[in-house]
């Protein structure tokens, strides 16, 4: 009990929730403008957490990006547009029942089913950890490096069609996440006779170079081309939400728990828990014909599960280190920084911070509802703001934010040329969550291996030496597995319609 | 721009290739056939099997090696890709010699107003009040030693 009261009392300090507030403001800005997601909004947020203590420095990532899914919904409902990926589902959904006249009742169930979901997932968070935790107490070396290489084929296999260009843009990651001086040899690897590269390529300028410029020089040409329509004025929101949340309450808990749960794998995130669990409702529903037209049951669901998803991927995140998807990697990069290792031994050594962390996560998902009414309410001014006035500003938060964490030049030639690879590699169909993935893991899965083999004098078999490890061992190779045979199986596909045509 | 698995491919195997090249020196733990060489020739290795792979899709497709797919012109998205490219190194350039305030007003006001096709007054307007606002926020309020330049004579 005296440390639920300590950990409440480090919340409830007035730089905390100051920052909560104002990550939250930012999380909705970002949100609501279509292009812009809610992953952006963690990388251009990391240099101000560089400043702060841990606390504040989570709350602030947890605040923005709880912020950020729902205000995707915000263009959705109005434009058609999905502000961030993960409302893309049910965007159709929520704009059909926008043109029926209850743009107010589509966006307030948006927010409750949001909030609901982001609440469940909080509780599932907060009471399945500390149990892993003290399971996990029992890990060594051999299972952190299956674990890890688990989270980075689940970032591979989950990360799109086609798995070969997956595996690319994970080992692209691995050879950033080279560079420096490794920890368990101390030999000094590719750096191109810089010194300031000792202590290895710094998370910082690659995160905002991958999430900000490569969006930044994606979305630059189309200033001017397209012109975003003026959005409907919103008109009594929350009228029939009660209604509809009680009528579809099974499909609210449905998109909570699912939700929860994909976020916590490897490698799924937020729009691929909505998107599996609008498909469910639909498959699920009573009257499947209604969905795509504008139907709440759609909704529900799926809004829940975005939210919900957040908090899920903390789960890996917080218990072992190894994060579940973009997002939780920039966190962890964070926590990092700060020199706090995130693993089972936080849960025992500082049970206060933890606890802290799940009151922040709730405080975040409770105040999304009055500020994603004012956010709703306010969304016609953010959307009206010319995205040539935008996006400079952006590119100039990112050289500064770049350069303030080590206040070194180099890291914004980091940043500029890292985010021109992730371009490319992005408009060819190479998907960046695994090279994210990969340059935090990397040195996880390399340090624990050379440690298990120093352990085990060079035998590899050792790391299937123990039941867990050896459970784990076999699920990341079937994952593996599940690779191979989806790039051989995609290779047939193409050669069988090239045929065909 | 779409590239051809080819191109995309014979990168991805050449890279894979240096990488085990620069990376055949570093000595292995003691007593140990493992060693700081081990990951990064793993990925080499790696890169150069998936590069291959890549190659030989792209063989069979025998696309052309550079097609262009976004509705907007090639010039355009040069340009603006090269207004990105500009801004930052003239940013990392000039900023130690004219100081930030400087060179973040003209970068910000020159890309407002060609971005917003003239609006010259908003552009100075936003910019203006940008640039003191990041100043006040790194420089005063977090302790980052943004350049100030030739405005150091001016100041001291």
């Amino acid at each position: 009990m005296a440390e639920l009261q300590q950990a409440l009392s480090m919340v409830f300090a007035w730089d905390v929730l100051a920052v909560i507030l104002g990550a939250s403001m930012f999380g909705l800005f970002i949100g609501s403008i279509p292009g812009l997601t809610a992953t952006m909004a963690t990388a251009l947020l990391v240099p101000l957490t560089f400043f702060m203590e841990p606390l504040p420095a989570i709350a602030a990532i947890v605040s923005a990006t709880a912020m950020a899914i729902f205000a995707g919904d915000i263009p959705g409902a109005l434009l058609r547009i999905p502000g961030t990926p993960a409302s893309a589902a049910y965007t159709d959904e929520a704009y059909f029942l926008g043109r029926k006249g209850q743009v107010g009742k589509a966006l307030g169930i948006n927010l409750c089913c949001s909030v609901a979901g982001g609440v469940i997932g909080v509780f599932i968070l907060a009471f399945f950890s500390p149990l892993i935790a003290e399971f996990a107490l029992q890990f060594t070396s051999d299972e952190y490096f299956w674990l890890a290489l688990m989270g980075l084929s689940g970032a591979v296999l989950v990360s799109g069609a086609d798995s070969l260009k997956g595996v690319v843009s994970m080992l692209l990651g691995l050879l950033i996440s080279m560079v420096g001086m490794s920890s368990v040899s101390g030999q000094v690897r590719f750096i191109f006779g810089i010194p300031d590269l000792l202590g290895g390529i710094s998370i910082l300028p690659v995160l905002i170079g991958f999430f900000a410029i490569a969006e930044l020089i994606r979305r630059l040409p189309e200033v001017g081309n397209t012109s975003i329509p003026s959005p409907p004025e919103v008109k009594k929101p929350f009228e029939g939400v009660g209604q509809a949340m009680w009528q579809y309450k099974g499909g609210v808990a449905r998109g909570g728990m699912l939700g929860t749960l994909i976020g916590a794998l490897p490698g799924a995130g937020a729009d691929i828990a909505s998107w599996v669990n609008y498909a469910i409702s639909r498959k699920l529903s009573k009257t499947p014909e209604k969905f795509g037209t504008g139907h709440p049951e759609g909704l529900v669901s799926a809004s829940a599960a975005n939210n919900a998803a957040l908090s899920g991927a903390y789960i890996p995140a917080l218990v072992f280190g190894i994060p579940g998807d973009t997002i939780t990697a920039i966190i962890i990069g964070v926590l990092m920084m700060k020199g706090v290792t995130p693993g089972p031994d936080v849960f025992t050594t500082d049970t206060v911070f933890v606890n802290a962390i799940f009151i922040v996560f709730l405080l975040a998902n409770l105040l999304l509802l009055p500020l994603g009414l004012l956010a709703i309410r306010g969304a016609r001014h953010a959307l009206s703001i010319p995205t040539g006035v935008l996006y400079p500003l952006i590119l100039i938060f990112c050289v500064v934010g770049a350069y303030a964490a080590n206040n070194s030049m180099l890291d914004i030639w980091i940043m500029l040329g890292l985010g021109l690879v992730a371009y490319l590699l992005a408009e060819n169909d190479f998907p960046i969550g695994p090279m994210i993935l990969a340059v935090i893991l990397g040195p996880v899965i390399e340090s624990n291996f050379l440690r298990s083999m120093i352990k085990a004098q060079g035998d590899m078999l050792v790391l299937f030496d123990r039941p867990i490890a050896a459970a784990l061992g076999c699920l990341a190779l079937l994952i593996w597995g599940a690779i191979l045979f989806s790039s051989f199986w995609n290779m047939r596909k193409s050669r069988r319609d090239l045929h065909l045509t | 721009m779409r590239i051809n698995d080819i191109l995309l491919g014979l990168v991805m195997a050449l890279l894979g290739a240096i990488t085990i090249w620069a990376s055949r020196d570093f000595p292995s733990l003691p007593r140990q056939q493992y060693g700081a060489g081990t990951f990064p020739t793993l990925i080499g290795g790696m890169l150069i099997i998936v590069g291959a792979l890549m190659m030989l899709r792209g063989l069979r497709y025998r696309k052309a090696l550079f097609t262009w797919q976004s509705d907007m012109t090639p010039a355009r998205v040069l340009l603006c890709t090269l207004a990105i490219i500009a801004a930052v190194i003239g940013y990392i350039v000039l900023t130690p010699v004219l100081g930030f305030p400087i060179v973040s007003l003209v970068m910000l006001t020159l890309m407002i107003g060609w971005l917003t096709s003239g609006r010259w007054v908003l552009a100075g307007v936003v910019s203006s009040a940008a640039t003191a606002m990041i100043w006040i926020a790194f420089s005063e309020l977090l302790h980052v030693p943004l350049a100030l330049g030739v405005l150091e004579k001016v100041v001291y």
